[in-house]
């Protein structure tokens, strides 16, 4: 990711996203220094495989992102900047995506990254035998790749699909050696070759990651450091102490509360530029939750302030909706359910319940969802409701929100650079990631609409009444938008974390 | 005082120590343990001697309420084990033969596993809930105890008295209820005890491992668990549940140590 001032002072100033970068200033000046090692701490490491077609592990990504280039690139509010895709247009109504490719360029195994390259990558996630994950949100949209010539590309689709730049920002855009995927077959997930500015030296699988820096990276004088290690470590906290000492230069997911155990002689806090969505859902196509009045009246009981207090340090950002502020596509947040426990346990006559029928609430263990359930069960016990507050497992928490055997829950999403990303998946009634039942005509016809119009203002618009409809229908109580942490050890220069949290170290560097 | 008695007086007022302090929580303890406010993480203070926990509770409040969940859990466990491992191991002792030795393989067996395996496990499968907890650390625990009733039986039934109440034809249920387990009242207390002690242990660990009691309970291996992350903020929200978990194992152990 490139921070370089002109993206530094749009992100501070006009999206007003609270960075805390205190040396970047300075930094500017410094020369960068050419050498040394990155250490990146990785709490239990789950990478399988480094190729990008199979990948599913989150921690992957961390690593796949300094392997391999993607076509398009995200700023750090989300905005799609070229990366090998140098320019791009998009002709027939939104139909076809053409692409002008960086020259060049040349694949860690000397092979040219040029229009077939693109072609072969794409086709492979779609073709049947590779078992691509993301063959599934490409085959309904793509219709044919064309070469147009060695530097163009041309992606003919299905219908319109906006979200496309977005996706090939993501997995789906990370390009790998044709040669190279030939030559390894099932082995290339341990031998990965891609464009990136690294490339992979050792793998033990939850020991450690070694990548060398790549000396024919295609942007000359990059990357600055001779390695990057991902180290296994057993918490962040534990991480934490270790980049005190000067162990590790780099640790994620760390909440506020952590922060305070930071040592700023050593290690700068940097927060995240868009925080995860924090929420609780629940089947609203069954009961108990299909009683809108006593969904309305557990939203009233809520005091969101008081669980970003509890859980952010007042960090986070009462979230009136899925789409934070700051965004293209972000609308001003209409004023949602106020905290009100009179309101709530007015609704709550009014929805009829039964007040000696418990309501269980899932508390998964992760740490702040946990927590959240804690403080929720609190709140609406408050309100005379009785709650059960049922365990359950990290590891299988998701599956069983699939599979509908947990009902009442914490989840929490990640921001995508396309709004169709996280709003048709969780609220169009055929949505791949729809766990809440939910189905209203009048939000599947504008989400489709968003995906057929490529005009960023009406699309904006079109969102914004959608999250106006979830916040008076409940199908997810919106909670906040948390505050989460990258502690950096005070030597790393020129690096600041991306609103995906996939690092990149192309131009980061270490002072001696 | 000999060491023994000694040993059996610490342990006696320790543990009456710590039953006081359980049936009197609601009066000793300062707030609500499962109260959150907005000051998270602070260190102590008069407001709070231990500090407050990632929610903002009471971490002195949630230690006093701490000591009724592993005293329940404890004592009813051993309770479970008692009921379950006394009556097999009389009657295997005393009725000897084929049934015998099956007790014995099967007993031999259950000890041979470890219990903090199997209580993770069952608990997975199961869930954690008081009751829940209570029956599966009784069950873990009777073997063991069937297997000293049975040892003990095996000396008795050869005793004088025995063959005497025998003769005159006292039934067999008679010789077991009225003969025999007067005589091993005293084994069984100090089994009791240990028993207490070890479930109280295991059920901390289990907490620990995180298959405790479901939340907001305030149970100490949940706490020394939670608090493992902040040592390095305040050291207290770890090292006054281990405490408590230590010195509650300890009394009931010197009492169980001081009969035998």
């Amino acid at each position: 990711m490139n921070i370089d001032r002109r993206h530094m002072m749009k992100a501070t100033s006009a999206f007003a996203l609270a960075l805390s970068t205190p040396w970047s200033a300075s930094a500017q000046q410094e020369t960068p220094r050419s050498g040394g090692t990155l250490t990146v701490g990785l709490v239990n490491d789950n990478t399988k495989t480094m190729d990008p077609r199979l990948s599913i592990q989150l921690d992957e990504r961390q690593v796949l992102f300094l392997l391999y280039d993607t076509l398009v690139a995200v700023d750090r509010n989300f905005s799609l900047q070229p990366d090998l895709a140098k320019s791009w247009k998009i002709e027939n109504d939104g139909k076809r995506y053409v692409f002008t490719l960086q020259e060049g360029v040349k694949f860690q195994d000397g092979t040219p990254f040029d229009a077939a390259a693109v072609k072969w990558n794409i086709e492979s996630r779609l073709d049947e035998k590779v078992l691509s994950s993301q063959r599934a949100q490409l085959l309904p949209v793509i219709a044919s790749i064309e070469i147009v010539s060695p530097s163009v590309v041309a992606f003919n689709l299905n219908y319109q699909y906006p979200s496309l730049l977005a996706d090939l920002a993501d997995r789906a855009g990370l390009m790998l050696s044709p040669t190279a995927a030939q030559k390894f077959g099932q082995d290339f997930g341990r031998n990965p070759v891609g464009t990136g500015a690294f490339v992979l030296k050792q793998w033990v699988q939850g020991t450690n990651i070694t990548l060398a820096r790549n000396p024919d990276y295609w942007r000359k004088g990059e990357p600055y450091l001779d390695s990057v290690v991902f180290r296994t470590v057993p918490s962040a906290v534990l991480g934490l102490q270790r980049v005190g000492i000067g162990e590790i230069d780099v640790m994620a997911n760390l909440g506020p509360a952590e922060t305070k155990l930071i040592d700023p002689r050593t290690t700068t806090a940097m927060k995240l530029p868009i925080g995860r969505w924090y929420s609780l859902q629940w089947q609203v196509d069954r009961a108990p939750f299909n009683n809108a009045k006593l969904r309305s009246a557990i939203a009233h009981a809520i005091d969101r302030n008081r669980i970003n207090q509890i859980l952010f340090d007042g960090q986070g950002t009462i979230a009136d909706g899925l789409t934070p502020q700051g965004l293209w596509y972000s609308s001003p947040f209409k004023p949602g359910f106020e905290y009100s426990p009179d309101k709530a346990r007015a609704l709550l006559k009014e929805s009829g319940w039964n007040m000696s029928d418990p309501i269980t609430l899932w508390a998964p263990s992760e740490a702040s969802y946990n927590r959240i359930s804690q403080l929720v069960g609190e709140q609406i016990q408050a309100i005379g409701l009785k709650v059960n507050l049922s365990p359950v497992a990290q590891s299988e928490y998701y599956a069983r929100v699939v599979q509908k055997s947990v009902n009442f829950t914490p989840s929490s999403w990640a921001s995508r650079a396309d709004p169709d990303g996280l709003y048709y998946f969780l609220l169009h009634s055929k949505g791949t990631g729809n766990t809440t039942g939910y189905s209203n005509p009048q939000v599947d016809r504008l989400l489709e609409q968003g995906r057929s119009i490529t005009d960023q203002t009406e699309r904006a618009k079109l969102y914004g009444q959608v999250q106006e409809i979830v916040m008076q229908e409940v199908p997810y109580i919106c909670l906040l938008f948390g505050a989460d942490y990258v502690a950096v050890s005070n030597k790393v220069r020129n690096w600041a974390p991306s609103p995906d949290s996939y690092p990149r170290f192309r131009r980061a560097w270490k002072a001696a | 005082m000999s060491g023994r008695l000694f040993q059996r007086w610490l342990g006696l007022s320790l543990v009456a120590a710590i039953v006081l302090v359980a049936i009197l929580a609601p009066w000793l303890a300062p707030y609500d343990p499962n109260m959150s406010s907005g000051s998270v993480l602070s260190r102590p203070s008069a407001a709070n001697i231990i500090g407050t926990d990632q929610l903002g509770r009471d971490v002195f409040s949630r230690l006093l309420y701490g000591a009724r969940v592993s005293l329940v859990i404890g004592l009813a466990a051993s309770l479970v084990g008692m009921v379950i491992g006394v009556p097999i191991g009389l009657v295997s002792g005393y009725v000897g033969g084929k049934a015998d030795l099956a007790v014995v393989q099967v007993v031999d067996i259950l000890i041979s596993l470890p219990a903090i395996v199997m209580a993770l496990i069952i608990t997975a499968v199961v869930g954690a809930s008081v009751t829940n907890l209570i029956l599966i650390l009784g069950i873990l625990k009777w073997p063991i105890i069937a297997r000293i009733v049975r040892g003990q039986v095996l000396v008795l039934r050869e005793q004088a008295f025995v063959e005497a109440a025998r003769s005159i034809g006292c039934t067999t249920t008679r010789i077991l209820a009225r003969h025999i387990a007067p005589n091993i009242m005293r084994v069984l207390g100090a089994q009791f005890a240990i028993a207490t002690s070890t479930s109280i242990f295991t059920a901390a660990s289990l907490s620990f491992l995180g298959l405790g009691l479901p939340p907001p309970a305030a149970d100490w291996g949940g706490m020394v668990q939670s608090g493992f992350d902040y040592m390095f903020l305040n050291p207290l929200l770890t090292l006054a549940p281990g405490a408590a978990v230590t010195l509650t194992v300890l009394s009931f152990y010197l009492i169980g140590e001081s009969a035998k």
